[in-house]
């Protein structure tokens, strides 16, 4: 997963597939005792199966939002996600560290202090220099992978290569003493408790580091341990650490005695498996599968099944993006007839229905924690307002309409394949704009879309978020800044508007949470009547799980079932 | 013989070394940046390129390759941040993805693609050959005709359809067999066989169509031929002049398909490796490719090329075993 702010979509949803998984609220009936007893409680062996191998089970590596879903079983960081269903569970609370960590000299100080009693599964202490020694790896060329903000946040880290190549360390963190750890920022982070949520803050005794192979052995500091690793995450089992002390950790459970995660399976296969939950399938979950349209409509006939459903919303849109460099989208007028023009009843019906995406007129997610402020600066109602879009047309000097094309993706597989780029053309055939599309396998369209230099006019985008926040959900895409000419440049409009990069600045230095994200509101608001992305829908998450499970978690975090949560007894 | 012996291990190499050159070729033509999907899209270009440096991509191609043979040659040292790591000959190098070693990635998964092609060859065979030679015996009669609208039907119906309908009538609806999975066979041969006892049928329904056609037609125009008049002129049993006479000559091209086939098993039966998530060769192959790990890509084709290679080899030898007429020279 993700976790800082916005992610392009395909790295979300491989985050979503390889951490997180969130649960919603309901309990599953137990198969045999039928509604007897609900409570969740200690044993068993839960089953994870999944699609994705956990490859690279290396806290530096991983890329998570939150810490992860099956990372999270192992790594502890020094704050976490709230396991809570819902919006409670957007909220950062404090994980090894007592608290979320303490701004000083304008949030560019950060100080967290360790729990007491702290232990990795060998027994030996946890101290700030495991802390310090785990973030200063994930800086090592061999470990790369996981999210890049330290590199730019941390004061004189931009070309650190890690503790293998420079034993003396980032003087950016320090500890004075075995429980206390400072990091020092070359500017202001309000956000800076949400980073501290990803497996970079996991401590790592440094004597037990052995580089690219600690991946397969790596010392828990979380309720679980690593039994095997085999075929590089294909099938990884976990056991209790003995050493882990739930008094210690307020969020997760740790309910089954053992996790076996058997991944590499098709996804018809897992939803089958599921859904039919003999022998150990009935104590089973899946942290990266979802229902699509037409094995949502076949659960839905069955009562047992869909009450086996969890449904999850991890922020995340869906977009129409324009690249003002090209004509016709260089004319303001041109993109807001095509907002205009816009049906996003068919757009919805495209991305698999009501149930799967949430039409979309914001480009925040529709969630308080990012800023969500409702607006819709061209109100296209339910199915497009074909003659405002005509009359802005001949405004902007089209009357007899225009052509232009639209690239997406061959894929349906995330949203932003042929069905919904057909239902944007039907839309705006009606508003006499005809439109070309344009398919691209999805390597060559994720190459396209996000290099300066081959940026097509108008395409189907998404974005996703690291973590759930209005900063890392706006600034990649709208900071200009953040341009990035000769690698992956997610400011599709390539907006470089100083009051706009001014106001980001701003608002990064908020520590208050609640007040940085109603400015983060009032800052999408202001930036989406400029018309450079039109918002299409916000993708719901549905997934099956296994008869026996208890206990499923689905925060808007995450928007998948928590596996901390989880039990099968 | 030893001659032939010599010019075939030649062949073998000048082929494996053809096959690498090409892989490495598409690899810098195609698009997709190995350091880039390692470090992460939101990599800034200066890390990018410490990464790239670190993988060995910072090298000239022609180095890389060199590296490349030497280490099939030689083994090869890598670090692992904080140790040497050696990889012994012949190394393959180490996965970008990863960082293992290409040669144990290969080993770990060849059992699974082993055990999947070989098992699916046994029963193919005896689905194809029995088939076949019943359809040539009843030639034009109901059975021939059931059984050739039969094969036909297994034959044009994919691999993941007839495997997904498997799954879903004897694992879902009946619950006979549990869902398939790989273990190994020297753990619990009785697990391993169950395990794989579907992934083999639907394998087994698809391949045997064609050898069921090629066994039939081989069979008539044997069965036709002069000596087999003149052999039951002399009165040789019905029974023995099939087993004995027309079948052996008839397989010789069902031996020369089966090793191609099996050979080329080892790096595509990706569809039946996927579906039932198998962890083979050919799946490991297709999520490489897709994130651009060379050398486990190279790996993999060179091992199915190693193998299609040796089965042919195996194929000739054993044409001569059946066709006494066959001379290896």
């Amino acid at each position: 997963m993700s976790s800082h702010p916005l992610a392009p979509r395909r790295l979300a949803a491989l985050a979503a597939l390889t951490a997180i998984a969130a649960g919603a609220a309901a309990c599953g009936p137990k198969s045999e005792d039928a509604g007897a007893d609900a409570t969740p409680h200690q044993g068993g062996t839960l089953t994870i199966l999944n699609q994705t191998p956990q490859t690279k089970f290396d806290p530096a590596r991983e890329y998570t939002t939150g810490g992860g879903n099956i990372p999270g079983l192992v790594f502890r960081s020094l704050t976490t996600r709230a396991r809570k269903a819902g919006a409670a569970g957007t909220a950062v609370v404090p994980d090894l560290a007592t608290d979320i960590g303490e701004p000083s000299q304008g949030a560019t100080v950060w100080t967290y202090h360790l729990k007491a009693g702290l232990k990795f599964e060998d027994g030996t202490p946890i101290t700030s220099a495991d802390i310090k020694y785990g973030v200063e790896r994930s800086f090592a060329p061999q470990l790369s992978g996981g999210a890049p903000y330290l590199r730019d946040w941390l004061t004189g880290a931009s070309g650190y290569q890690g503790p293998y190549k420079d034993p003396k360390g980032l003087s950016a963190i320090t500890t004075p003493d075995a429980r206390t750890v400072v990091f020092h920022l070359n500017k202001p982070e309000g956000d800076f408790p949400y980073l501290a949520t990803q497996t970079q803050f996991t401590p790592v005794p440094k004597a037990k580091d052995t580089g690219t192979k600690y991946q397969d052995h790596p010392v828990s500091s979380g309720p679980y341990e690593v039994v095997s690793n085999q075929n590089d995450g294909t099938t990884l089992t976990l056991k209790r650490n003995p050493y882990w002390s739930q008094k210690s950790d307020a969020q997760r459970h740790a309910y089954p005695d053992r996790i076996v995660v058997d991944s590499g399976l098709d996804p018809a296969v897992i939803d089958q498996r599921l859904a039919t939950g003999s022998g150990a399938d009935a104590d089973a979950v899946t942290t990266d599968t979802n229902l699509g349209p037409a094995e949502l409509a076949k659960v839905n006939g069955d009562k047992e099944l869909a009450s086996r459903v969890g449904t999850g919303h991890f922020g995340f849109t869906n977009y129409l993006a324009f690249n003002p460099k090209v004509k016709p989208f260089d004319n303001q007028k041109v993109r807001e007839a095509i907002a205009y023009a816009i049906n996003r009843t068919s757009v919805v019906n495209a991305a698999g229905g009501s149930s799967l995406a949430e039409p979309a007129t914001t480009f925040l997610p529709n969630q308080a924690t990012f800023g969500y402020t409702p607006y819709d600066p061209f109100p296209a109602g339910r199915s497009g307002n074909a003659a405002k879009a005509k009359a802005l047309l001949a405004q902007a000097g089209y009357p007899h309409g225009l052509t232009v094309t639209l690239t997406a993706s061959t894929s349906d597989a995330n949203q932003d394949g042929p069905a919904v780029a057909a239902a944007v053309q039907d839309g705006l055939k009606a508003a006499g704009i005809t439109v070309k599309l344009v398919g691209l396998e999805d390597d060559k369209y994720q190459q396209d879309i996000y290099s300066v230099a081959s940026e097509p006019g108008m395409f189907l985008s998404g974005w996703g978020a690291d973590w759930p926040s209005g900063g890392p959900f706006l600034a990649p895409i709208f900071d200009g800044r953040q341009i990035v000419k000769d690698g992956y440049n997610f400011n599709s409009a390539q907006l470089n508007d100083p009051s706009v990069n001014a106001e980001i600045d701003r608002i990064n230095k908020i520590t208050d949470h609640a007040a940085a994200a109603k400015l983060w509101g009032k800052l999408d608001q202001r930036i989406g009547t400029k018309a450079l992305t039109v918002p299409l829908f916000h993708p719901v998450y549905k997934r099956l799980y296994g008869k026996n499970v208890r206990n499923v978690v689905i925060s808007d975090w995450t928007g998948v079932l928590d596996v901390s949560q989880v039990a099968v007894k | 013989m030893s001659g032939y012996v010599l010019r075939r291990l030649a062949g073998m190499v000048a082929v494996l070394l053809v096959l690498s050159v090409v892989i490495y070729a598409a690899f810098y033509i195609a698009p997709g940046d190995p350091a880039q999907i390692a470090c992460g899209l939101k990599c800034s270009p200066a890390q990018v390129a410490q990464v790239r440096e670190q993988l060995g991509l910072a090298d000239p191609v022609y180095v890389q390759y060199a590296h490349f043979l030497g280490g099939i040659v030689a083994g090869r040292d890598f670090s692992t941040g904080t140790a040497v790591m050696h990889c012994h000959a012949p190394c393959l190098g180490i996965s970008y993805r990863s960082g293992e070693q290409v040669t144990s990635m290969i080993l770990q998964r060849l059992p699974v693609t082993g055990s999947l092609a070989l098992g699916g060859m046994v029963l193919w065979l005896l689905l194809g050959v029995g088939t076949g030679l019943l359809s040539a015996l009843r030639r034009g009669r109901p059975t021939e005709r059931a059984l050739t609208g039969l094969t036909m039907a297994g034959n044009a119906v994919p691999v993941f359809v007839i495997g997904l309908m498997l799954l879903i009538v004897f694992c879902s609806t009946l619950q006979w067999l549990p869902f398939p999975s790989y273990v190994p066979l020297t753990s619990d041969p009785q697990a391993w066989f169950w395990g794989l006892l579907l992934p083999w049928v639907s394998l087994a329904v698809v391949e045997s169509a064609k050898y069921a056609r090629l066994t039939r037609s081989s069979m008539l125009e044997t069965l036709a031929e002069d000596h087999i008049r003149t052999f039951r002129a002399y009165g040789v049993s019905e029974r023995r002049l099939v087993t004995r006479h027309a079948l052996r000559a008839a397989l010789t091209p069902v031996i020369a398909l089966s090793a191609l086939d099996l050979g080329t098993m080892f790096g595509s039966a990706v569809l039946t490796e996927s579906l039932f998530g198998l962890p083979g060769l050919g799946k490991m192959l297709v999520s490489s490719v897709a994130v651009v790990d060379l050398p486990v890509v190279v790996g993999v084709v060179m091992v199915t090329g190693f193998c299609v290679v040796l089965a042919n080899a195996a194929a000739d030898v054993l044409y001569a075993v059946a066709d006494r007429r066959v001379v290896l020279s």
